[in-house]
């Protein structure tokens, strides 16, 4: 898309005394930063997912609220693999069917003959991941010049940045469809790459995390040790950056693996994204809506399963700037 | 781990970015060395893959590999195709016309398609119902596009939902309780009611109905010079007001087509009538699977008239304009049309398919009691015969969905005022078309 | 908050000045912005400026290079054209009724979470679950919780409250609350957390003096919680809203299929800003009038964003400006 991401700054910038937990937490001191410290110790911010002292213990009334969100927020997802292993028949059932069949499989295979499943994960992996890795390059090296580097409308600059998150994503939609087409790229990939690689977002994440992770005096240094910018960005911003452009990779691959509104338009149904095909899928002809729920179980079952592995580090994400998609 | 995890995202993505290029080439023409690839874009079910057309093409010419993709919903395949040719990109060798954008096609796009006559097409003329063919023609007589199957229409209904209801279940029976036209069928309807069985209504939607009626009339939507007659068409206020009985009437299950919930209503027995024009015959069967014999088909009140049915075109932007339109011609034949019948029940628009004996003595044992099968092949084929020419309009499919979705469902299920109802249909669409 | 607004004077201090400073040096800085401002120049900046001539011209979809000039009135038809109020009303209301009570509750949960618990993490990722899922996902089993004849949540409206079965689609408010519905249950949990990370923020010795003070739990979280929270509470109601502003998914899929779901519904009952645009310039193929549709929603937006520049100052100032 254009521009779907949105920071959530949650950090009043700066001026509260003290705390000033940098933009995401740098994870284990010393693991993957370079040795150099920043001025601010991170063991203010490090156990970030043991509760804040000031957090009260929690009593078994929390638990049990915190219990019922979460089986409202995993419902759907049950409800979806029951529909998914059953029949049309189970599904219609009254009172509502809630205990898994044996049909799943079947389903997933049903799912797999009707639409190209199996190629559009695939698609949206690549896709994802190209995005996301752009994102996250083309975001350092511009958040690196407006956190660290002067030059003439850096200011200017970057406010046209911020403002550019804005837009919303409908306005260019067919200008660039009719680019697209131009540059031949109507119904191949790179279509759906290309304009998801401008994230101000993006920018926006990385300025704020350089200019507090990144040490003035570690430029300095570099910079009397004859370094160029250039240099000083691939020895020392680079791997200072790294947890910030891998949280903000994950947050963007979630964020385009879920678009939907673009890839619908610019890519063809025989070689589409995972959201292009679950949408075809849902469309209605297909007979048999546990096959529908299937084939959509299994378009969001990658994204779940980084969700599962990476959680934490999504999470961490979130908390120190959010991405909406 | 964190640590870890960190360096696993790092490894996956700067594999990913690698990677990145060479997948994007991976929807490049993968055609061999003196191959020609037409690629097939279609909506909905033509019926030629699930046939084996393209196989059995590509088997008579080694030459040629058919890249075959359809999109379901014909509404989205429109627009898209409506993008794709202004950007001429995008674009398969052969496209599909649904017979409600035939009009805007051959008015409208004219420059967007070749003229397929001299590419062979015109020795096939003959062979099509005429009407059907001069649909295909821009206004300067070239050939825009070749008839695929058209859209007689049947009444399909279930045999035990009548059984029960006290209604007669043969065919012949069934036919004459609307042999005085669409009021018998309301009256039918409302006996049906009175049997009181529950969760089973007369019909699914009363926009069914509708669309049934308005096929029957020569005058639609537009008038011959292209003028938007709708609003004071006789015909579209008569159907408009047998529709009214229904919607209004509850008489109707009060679904919208093509939705989930309509799927599952076939199975489910939520409804005893279907206005069934030849294409429904396979749409039913996908969804109602095993239930053999509960359905059955007989002829639609008031006659009969064509509802669907399209047609293949070639887009100028095509680079293998012969080999496409050669294809094209090539499944518009007698025999292929005959083979997509038997397979899915699209009806032929070519009449020498439509009098082949495996067309017309078909029966389908699906439909009808056991023993006695339904003989779908005579009862579409009676009703191919008689269909009236109808006039054609730029945005019919815009003004029945408005009308349809838009009027009829603010009746049927939102319980508003029918004239209340057709106001806002007026104002929708001269918003659309103005 | 960390979005710098230009009314605000710089706070943080000039970055640290080079040493000797080459030509090259000194251009290298635009060649670090270079590949950000070459994409968005090319995928942002050119279709914005291509959509607003279109604007002011009558151009159709199927004719693109066949524009006729028509000044504003694609602009002053919108002004008296009633659906896109409708519309725009409907955005509104679908905004409210999935803004309001998704704050409040992640608001809630928030502080929940920021209580000592046992595996903390493990409920942070559970909460945020379904902003894994996707709209096109997401809507296709929401639309089947909420079906007339068998859905669950009818079945649970039926038994738990005796109601007749809901014909979600077909009518205004319930379909609205529907759609809501599933934007809250995306966003919930991912608001919490921003707002937890927020309360983390609060100073421990507050909540240690207010409880020496004989402060209640509630009184705690009145008087120092939520002045704390409060410019975040504003930056993510802005958000949403600019988020609300641009919903499209949820109501298009909402129907599960069938002709014309840009309509959103079949008397526009849930018609959003977004899926007129898309009436206009995909069914209608009219892409001035589409055009001008797009440009009135950033509008919109700006008026949002600038409401909260107005607001974030009217609270910056230390603190001690209050709402």
């Amino acid at each position: 898309m254009i521009e779907r991401t949105t920071a959530v700054p949650t950090h009043h910038s700066g001026r509260r005394a003290g705390r000033r937990p940098g933009v995401p937490p740098p994870r284990r001191p010393g693991a993957g930063r370079p040795r150099a410290g920043s001025p601010r110790s991170p063991s203010g911010h490090r156990r970030r997912f043991r509760s804040k002292a000031h957090g009260s213990r929690a009593g078994w009334p929390t638990y049990l609220i915190l219990a019922a969100v979460v089986i409202v927020s995993a419902f759907p997802f049950y409800w979806t693999f029951v529909a998914a292993s059953t029949s049309n028949a189970a599904i219609n059932r009254t009172p509502p069917n809630l205990v898994p069949g044996h049909h799943f499989m079947a389903n997933v295979r049903a799912a797999l003959a009707n639409v190209p499943l199996a190629r559009a994960i695939v698609n949206s992996a690549l896709v994802s991941a190209a995005v996301a890795a752009g994102t996250a390059m083309v975001g350092t090296l511009a958040g690196f010049a407006f956190a660290k580097l002067r030059f003439r409308g850096r200011r200017a600059l970057f406010l046209v940045i911020l403002a550019t998150m804005m837009v919303p994503y409908q306005i260019g939609i067919v200008p660039l469809f009719v680019m697209m087409a131009r540059i031949h790229m109507v119904n191949r990939l790179p279509a759906v790459v290309l304009p998801g690689l401008v994230s101000a977002f993006g920018v926006f994440f990385l300025r704020q995390y350089l200019s507090r992770a990144l040490p003035d005096e570690l430029l300095e240094s570099a910079r009397i040790d004859g370094a160029g910018n250039l240099r000083v960005f691939v020895s020392v911003v680079l791997p200072l950056a790294r947890p910030a452009m891998a949280v903000l990779g994950l947050l963007t691959f979630m964020g385009t693996w879920n678009d939907f509104f673009w890839p619908i338009l610019v890519l063809s149904r025989d070689d589409p994204t995972t959201q292009v095909a679950i949408g075809e899928l849902g469309r209605g002809y297909v007979p048999d809506v546990s096959v529908i729920l299937a084939g959509t179980l299994l378009g969001t079952l990658p994204v779940l399963v980084v969700f599962v592995v990476l959680g934490r580090q999504i999470v961490s994400g979130i908390m120190h700037g959010g991405v909406k998609g | 781990m964190g640590g870890v995890r960190t360096r696993v995202v790092a490894v996956v993505l700067a594999i990913a970015s690698v990677l990145a290029p060479s997948g994007c080439a991976g929807s490049a023409d993968g055609a061999g060395a003196g191959r020609i690839t037409l690629k097939v874009r279609l909506f909905g079910t033509f019926g030629y893959q699930e046939a084996g057309l393209f196989d059995a093409y590509m088997a008579r010419h080694p030459d040629i590999r058919i890249e075959y993709s359809t999109i379901q919903d014909s509404g989205q395949y429109w627009t898209a195709l409506q993008t794709s040719l202004s950007t001429e990109s995008g674009l398969g060798d052969l496209q599909g016309i649904e017979v409600s954008e035939i009009t805007d096609a051959t008015a409208n796009m004219a420059d967007s398609f070749v003229d397929l006559g001299p590419l062979g097409a015109s020795a096939l003329r003959d062979q099509f119902y005429p009407w059907k063919w001069a649909q295909g023609l821009t206004p300067d007589g070239k050939v825009l596009g070749l008839g695929t199957d058209i859209g007689p229409e049947a009444m399909c209904y279930r045999r035990d939902l009548f059984a029960k209801a006290g209604l007669p279940t043969a065919r012949a029976d069934v036919a004459a309780l609307w042999k005085n036209g669409w009021d018998g069928y309301v009256a039918a309807g409302e006996r049906f009611r009175a049997a009181g069985i529950p969760g089973s209504a007369w019909t699914d939607t009363a926009s069914g109905m509708f669309n049934a009626m308005i096929g029957q009339s020569p005058e639609q939507y537009y008038d011959a010079s292209g003028r938007l007659i709708y609003d004071r068409n006789p015909a579209v206020a008569t159907a408009w007001g047998e529709a009214m009985k229904i919607a209004a009437g509850g008489l109707s299950a009060r679904l919208t087509q093509f939705t989930p919930a309509w799927n599952q209503a076939f199975t489910s027995g939520q409804f005893a009538t279907v206005a069934c024009p030849s294409w429904m015959i396979g749409y039913i069967k996908s969804q109602t699977g095993s239930l053999d014999n509960r359905w059955d088909v007989t002829t639609a009140p008031g006659g009969t008239g064509n509802w669907g049915g399209s047609y293949l075109a070639v887009p100028k932007a095509s680079k293998h304009q012969q080999q496409a339109a050669d294809l094209a011609i090539w499944l518009a034949s007698a025999p292929q049309q005959v083979a997509v019948f038997e397979k899915t029940g699209n009806f032929p628009s070519n009449r020498i398919a439509a009098a082949d004996p495996a067309v017309r003595d078909f029966s389908d044992t699906y439909f009808g009691a056991v023993g006695d099968p339904a003989p779908i092949g005579r009862i579409f084929g009676d009703a191919a015969g008689r269909l009236p020419a109808a006039v054609l309009g730029a945005r019919d499919q815009v003004v029945k969905d408005l009308i349809t979705k838009g009027g009829i469902t603010r009746v049927e299920a939102q319980g508003q005022d029918p004239a209340k109802s057709w106001a806002k249909v007026v104002r929708d669409v001269t918003a659309a078309t103005g | 908050m960390g979005v710098p607004s230009p009314a605000r004077p710089r706070v943080r201090p000039e970055p640290a000045a080079p040493l000797r400073r080459s030509v090259a040096e000194r251009l290298s800085p635009y060649g670090f912005i270079a590949p950000f401002f070459a994409l968005f120049a090319a995928f942002g900046l050119y279709p914005l400026i291509w959509t607003a001539w279109d604007s002011l011209h009558r151009v159709e979809l199927t004719n693109l290079h066949k524009a006729s000039w028509v000044g504003l009135d694609n602009y002053t038809y919108l002004i008296h054209d009633r659906y896109f109020w409708n519309a725009f009303w409907n955005t509104m209301t679908l905004g409210v009724v999935s803004t309001v009570p998704q704050l409040l509750m992640a608001l809630g949960l928030a502080h929940l979470l920021n209580r000592r618990l046992r595996a903390g993490l493990f409920w942070r990722v559970a909460v945020l679950a379904p902003y894994a899922t996707s709209v096109a996902a997401v809507t296709i089993v929401f639309a089947e919780l909420y079906g007339r004849d068998y859905g669950a949540v009818n079945y649970v409206l039926h038994t738990v409250f005796g109601l007749g079965n809901v014909d979600f689609v077909n009518t205004k408010w319930p379909g609205q609350i529907a759609i809501a519905s599933i934007v809250v249950w995306r966003w919930t949990g991912y608001n919490a957390l921003i707002y937890l990370a927020a309360m983390q923020t609060i100073p421990v010795e507050r909540y240690e003096a207010a409880a020496v003070d004989g402060a209640s739990r509630w009184r705690q979280f009145r008087d120092i919680t939520l002045p704390g929270l409060r410019p975040t509470i504003l930056f993510t109601i802005v958000v949403s809203t600019i988020g609300a502003t641009q919903l499209f998914g949820e109501p298009m899929l909402f129907q599960g299929g069938g002709p014309s779901p840009e309509l959103g519904g079949s008397d526009r009952q849930y018609q959003t800003l977004s899926m007129y645009f898309y009436e206009r310039g995909f069914a209608d193929r009219h892409l001035g009038r589409a055009a001008a549709i797009a440009w009135a929603m950033f509008l919109i937006v700006v008026l949002f964003a600038a409401m909260y520049a107005y607001l974030l100052r009217r609270i910056r100032p230390d603190g001690e400006a209050r709402l």
